[in-house]
């Protein structure tokens, strides 16, 4: 059964298997690419570019919001043998505009509003109309300061970076 | 167009709903041949109401489900989406099994009877009937019935309830069967004794 709030929930998001077209709405890499940003932006940048509700086609939640979890997996000194982590909460849903796309999302934490944000949003960039413009407004400036933030945070710890050194000794 | 753009909501209320309809299979199989409500059709599912709500809340990504081979491929692409069910090859594999082609029904003995170690390992056979009345007469006895059910499904090939009398025979090996039939459910564990009236 599927039981949202227990247990370690499967992550499977599927990429729709082929583009139909050369636009850039149905590359998978570029959906991926999106998606990452979505699933990393907080509620409050989704919540400024959010649509008026009356100019959107009806939104059917295929996958209401659901809260699950995650077994979050790490490698030992980041690329030795894997080992479980632990597990963090994660929030997805599915919803479609009226016969258009499914648009998906998975979000860490618990805000099911964040990812039905990230849905909808998803659900629009495959639509060729809204692409190239919510490309432009939302996407593109979330990656840049995503990566900003994470080269300043990089930058920030690169300094109590350690270097383990082993002498031989003499004698061997 | 892909296949997600058909996409079919699940539950409308995944918690509560499919805890209705696990205890309305619950009752079904421990009371044989009553009639049980497990609740209307979902909107954009090509299943009837019981027989669609059962898979949503039953199923999970270690329950293999068989589908009949004309299947569209909707159907498993949203139970899979739904409950990440994966689709069984042979119809030994599957923990659930969905038959709505009565013409077409397999044997039985196809489905897997489990181990006499861990006979629970077996199927579930979901079978959607016209109708869960009005068939060929049929007395039912055993385990959940005070003395005897009338039954009488209607549409099942010839023969199935010889193959039925293998499958009671084989205790605690078997299957058991869920029949389904629009809003409603009745099970036929195996072990029912069935006994027909007419038309040997």
């Amino acid at each position: 059964m599927n039981r949202p709030g227990t247990s370690a929930a499967y992550l499977d998001i599927r990429m729709t298997n082929k583009p139909s077209s050369e636009h850039a709405s149905s590359d998978p890499a570029a959906r991926q690419a999106w998606l990452a940003v979505l699933a990393r932006a907080s509620l409050a940048q989704l919540q400024a570019q959010a649509p008026a509700a009356d100019t959107l086609p009806p939104v059917q939640q295929v996958r209401p919001p659901e809260i699950g979890m995650v077994m979050l997996r790490g490698r030992v000194g980041g690329a030795g043998n894997p080992f479980n982590l632990g597990e963090a909460s994660v929030v997805r849903c599915a919803v479609r505009l009226g016969q258009g796309p499914l648009g998906v999302a998975y979000a860490l934490g618990r805000d099911k509003r964040r990812a039905e944000l990230a849905a909808l949003f998803d659900a629009l960039l495959q639509d060729p109309q809204h692409h190239d413009t919510l490309q432009r407004e939302l996407i593109a400036p979330l990656a840049q300061s995503q990566a900003q933030a994470r080269a300043q945070t990089q930058h920030a710890v690169a300094s109590s970076k350690v270097e383990f050194f082993t002498f031989v000794r003499g004698e061997a | 167009m892909n296949a997600t753009s058909t996409l079919a909501p699940g539950l409308p209320d995944a918690v509560h709903d499919s805890q209705q309809a696990f205890r309305a299979a619950l009752d079904a199989l421990a009371r044989p041949g009553q009639v049980r409500h497990i609740g209307p059709a979902l909107s954009g599912v090509a299943l009837g109401g019981a027989l669609a709500r059962l898979l949503l809340s039953l199923c999970d990504d270690e329950t293999p489900v068989w589908w009949p081979a004309a299947t569209a491929a909707d159907l498993p692409q949203w139970l899979r989406f739904h409950t990440g069910a994966p689709v069984a090859q042979r119809p030994d594999a599957a923990s659930f099994a969905v038959l709505t082609d009565l013409a077409q029904l397999p044997t039985l003995t196809d489905f897997a009877p489990g181990s006499a170690a861990s006979p629970e390992m077996s199927g579930t056979l979901l079978i959607e009937l016209p109708a869960l009345a009005g068939g060929p007469g049929l007395e039912w006895r055993g385990p959940g019935i005070a003395q005897v059910q009338r039954v009488g499904l209607p549409g099942l090939p010839e023969g199935f309830w010889a193959q039925w009398q293998a499958n009671h025979a084989a205790f605690p090996q078997g299957v058991d069967i869920l029949f389904t039939c629009g809003d409603a459910a009745l099970g036929l564990p195996r072990t029912t004794r069935v006994r027909r009236l007419e038309g040997l």
